[in-house]
C-alpha cells in the first residue's frame, strides 16, 4: 500500500511547481496553467486525505475545486483574449499602463 | 461529516433571501433580453426593487431572531451573517443607483451589468454565511468570478482590461493558495466546519494551511503584502465597480476572517495576535505613505482603503467580543463614507471625464454640494469628530487598549496624522485653488440620492451612534464567551456555539 506521505510529497512538489510558475513565467496563459497545477496539487491532497481519514468530505471538496477551476479558466481566457485584442501580447511585462 | 439533504420547508426558510434574489436575478435577465428596447435604467430600478425586498426579508429575520444552520453546518444564518448581508445588500443598492449614468459608457451588455452586480452580491451573501472551508471556497469564487468580468467591463479601454487581467491573475493565484490551504487543514484535522476545529493541535501542517488561507483572504481584503492588485484594479475598473469592490468583498471577507480567527482558531490566539499586529502595522503604514504620492483620486482612495483595512485588522488582533463589535461598527461607518466619496468621484468624472486630483481644483466653485459632500466623506475616512469614522476608530482603539496592544495603537494614531495630510491635499484643491474651468457640474437624481444617503449615514452614526452600537453588539453575541482579559485565560476546550 502506498503510504500517505507519498501522496503529500507529490502534491507538495506539484504545488511548488505551480507557485514557481506563477512567480517566474511571463506569459499569462502559462501563469493560468500554473494556477491550475496548484489547484490540482490541492485535489491530490484532498483525495488522499479523504481516503486515509475515511471521510467523504475531501473528495467532495476536490470535485468542487475542479468545477470552479474550469469556470475560472473560462472567464480568464475571455479576459486574456480581450487584452490580446488591444495589446497583441500576452506578456506580463507589457501590462504597464497602470503603475503607482 | 454527514450531508443530510432531506430538508424541510422551514430549513429552506433560512435560504429564503438567497433563493429570492436568485429568482429575481433570472427575472432581470429575462426582462433584459425579452424587452430589448426597454431603457436600461428601468433594469437598474428593477434590480434595486429585488434587493430592497431581500433586505426587507433579512430585516424580518433579524426582528424575529430567526437563525440556524443548514447542510451539516456549512451554511449558517446568525445575526452576524444578517449584519454582513445587510451591509452587502445596502452597498449593492447604492452602487447600482450610482452606476445608472455610468452604464451609458459601456458599448455592449448594458443590461447584463446589473445582473452581474446582483450575482456578485449573491456570492458575497453566501460568503457572509459560510461556516466551513468548502463553502468559503465556493462562495468566494462565486463572488470573485462576477468581479473579474465587471472590472474588465469597459471592453475598449486598455486600462480596464489591464486592471481586470491583473485582478484575475492574482485572484486565481489566491484561489490556488486557498485550495491548498484547505487541503492541508483538512488533512490535519479531518474537519471542514470551523466550530469542529477548536480541539485541533497546532501542527506545522495546520499552521501552514491557515497561513495560506489567510493569504488568500488577505488578497480579498487587500492587506499589505497581498495588496499588489488593489491600486491598478481600482484605477482601471469602471468607477462604480471600484466602489463596489472597495466595500462589499472586504466586508464579506471580514465575516469569514471573524469566523476563522474567533471560532476555528480561538485556542491559538497567542500564536496569531502578533502576526495580525504585523500585518495591520504594515498595511496602515505602507498604504498611508504611498497614498501621499498619488495623483489619481481612485488610486488615492485605493490606498486609503488598504489603510482602513489595517485599522480593521487592529480589531481582529484584539480578538475579543469588543474587537469584533468594533470591526462591524467600523465597516458600517466605512461603507457610508467610502460609497459617498466614490459617488462624488463618479459624478465629477461624469462631467469632466478624468479622475486626477488636479481636476478637483476649485470644485467648491463648480459644485458646492459635491465639494462639501467630499469634504465630509474624506474627514470621516480620516476619523475626525463628530463623523462616523471617528467613532469607528475610537471603538477599534478602545478594544485594542483593553487587550494591551499599545504599539499597535501608537502606530495607528501616527497613521491617522499621515492620512489627514493626503485627505487634506484633496480638500485644499477643492476649496482653496481656483478652478481651471469654472463651468458648474450637475448631479443626476439617483447620484444625489446616493450622496445624501452617504451624508446621512456619516452624520447620524457620528452624532447618535447608540442604536448602531446596540446593533453590532447584538450581532456578535456568538463571540460573547471571548471576554477574557488576555489570551492565556481562554481555556483550550472552550465550548463554542454558533
Amino acid at each position: 500500500m502506498i503510504p500517505l506521505s507519498a501522496y503529500t510529497a507529490v502534491s507538495a512538489v506539484l504545488f511548488m511547481t505551480g507557485l514557481l510558475g506563477v512567480l517566474v513565467r511571463r506569459n499569462f496563459i502559462i501563469v493560468l496553467m500554473s494556477v491550475e497545477i496548484m489547484m490540482n496539487a490541492a485535489n491530490i491532497n484532498l483525495v488522499a486525505f479523504s481516503h486515509y481519514l475515511e471521510s467523504m468530505a475531501g473528495q467532495l471538496v476536490a470535485l468542487f475545486i475542479i468545477a470552479i477551476a474550469a469556470g475560472e479558466a473560462a472567464v480568464g481566457l475571455a479576459i486574456i483574449i480581450v487584452v490580446f485584442r488591444g495589446k497583441i501580447s500576452t506578456n506580463v511585462d507589457e501590462m504597464n499602463l497602470l503603475k503607482w | 461529516m454527514t450531508f443530510s439533504l432531506n430538508m424541510t420547508f422551514s430549513d429552506l426558510l433560512l435560504l429564503l433571501p438567497e433563493i429570492f434574489l436568485t429568482c429575481w436575478l433570472c427575472v432581470v435577465l429575462i426582462v433584459d433580453f425579452s424587452l430589448p428596447r426597454l431603457p436600461k435604467e428601468r433594469l437598474a430600478y428593477l434590480s434595486v426593487a429585488g434587493l430592497v425586498a431581500t433586505l426587507g426579508c433579512l430585516g424580518w429575520f433579524d426582528v424575529n431572531h430567526i437563525s440556524g444552520t443548514l447542510f451539516g453546518n456549512m451554511f449558517v444564518l446568525d445575526r452576524m451573517a444578517i449584519f454582513f448581508k445587510v451591509i452587502i445588500l445596502g452597498s449593492t443598492i447604492l452602487v447600482i443607483l450610482a452606476s445608472i449614468e455610468y452604464v451609458n459608457r459601456f458599448t455592449l451588455f448594458r443590461g447584463e451589468y446589473y445582473c452581474l452586480v446582483v450575482m456578485a452580491a449573491l456570492g458575497m451573501m453566501f460568503m457572509a454565511s459560510a461556516n466551513d472551508l468548502l463553502s468559503v471556497f465556493v462562495s468566494l469564487e462565486f463572488a470573485t468570478l462576477g468581479f473579474y468580468v465587471l472590472v474588465s467591463y469597459l471592453r475598449d479601454d486598455l486600462a480596464s482590461n489591464e486592471g481586470g487581467l491583473k485582478f484575475f491573475i492574482l485572484g486565481v493565484f489566491a484561489a490556488g493558495l486557498l485550495a491548498y490551504g484547505i487541503s492541508l487543514v483538512y488533512g490535519e484535522t479531518g474537519k471542514l466546519v470551523f466550530s469542529d476545529m477548536t480541539s485541533a493541535q497546532a501542527t506545522p501542517g495546520l499552521i501552514i494551511g491557515f497561513l495560506l488561507i489567510f493569504a488568500s483572504l488577505g488578497f480579498k481584503i487587500g492587506a499589505v503584502p497581498f495588496h499588489a492588485w488593489i491600486p491598478d484594479t481600482y484605477h482601471g475598473a469602471p468607477t462604480p465597480v471600484t466602489t463596489f469592490l472597495s466595500i462589499a468583498p472586504k466586508a464579506a471577507a471580514f465575516a469569514i476572517l471573524l469566523r476563522i480567527f474567533l471560532v476555528a482558531l480561538v485556542t491559538f490566539k497567542p500564536l496569531w495576535v502578533s502576526f495580525l499586529v504585523a500585518v495591520s502595522i504594515l498595511s496602515m503604514t505602507y498604504a498611508n505613505i504611498v497614498a501621499i504620492a498619488q495623483r489619481n483620486i481612485k488610486r488615492l482612495l485605493a490606498y486609503s482603503g488598504i489603510a482602513q483595512v489595517g485599522n480593521v485588522l487592529i480589531g481582529l488582533a484584539a480578538g475579543t467580543k469588543m474587537g469584533s463589535d468594533a470591526i462591524l461598527f467600523y465597516i458600517l461607518a466605512y461603507l457610508f463614507a467610502n460609497i459617498g466619496a466614490f459617488a462624488v468621484v463618479i459624478a465629477v468624472s461624469q462631467a469632466i471625464g478624468r479622475d486626477e486630483i488636479e481636476d478637483y481644483r476649485g470644485l467648491n466653485r463648480r459644485s458646492p454640494f459635491l465639494a462639501f459632500a467630499m469634504l465630509l466623506f474624506l474627514l470621516s475616512l480620516a476619523g475626525v469628530p463628530p463623523l462616523a469614522g471617528f467613532i469607528g476608530k475610537l471603538y477599534i482603539f478602545v478594544a485594542a487598549i483593553k487587550e494591551g496592544l499599545y504599539t499597535l495603537i501608537a502606530v495607528g494614531l501616527i497613521n491617522i496624522v499621515i492620512s489627514m495630510y493626503y485627505y487634506l491635499i484633496v480638500v485644499k484643491q477643492m476649496y482653496i485653488n481656483e478652478p481651471m474651468d469654472p463651468s458648474p457640474i450637475g448631479v443626476s437624481g439617483p447620484m444625489k440620492a446616493v450622496i445624501y444617503v452617504g451624508l446621512a449615514g456619516t452624520l447620524v452614526i457620528g452624532i447618535y451612534p447608540q442604536p448602531f452600537t446596540d446593533w453590532v453588539v447584538s450581532a456578535t453575541l456568538m463571540f460573547s464567551n471571548l471576554i477574557g482579559p488576555s489570551a492565556t485565560m481562554i481555556p483550550p476546550s472552550l465550548p463554542l456555539g454558533g
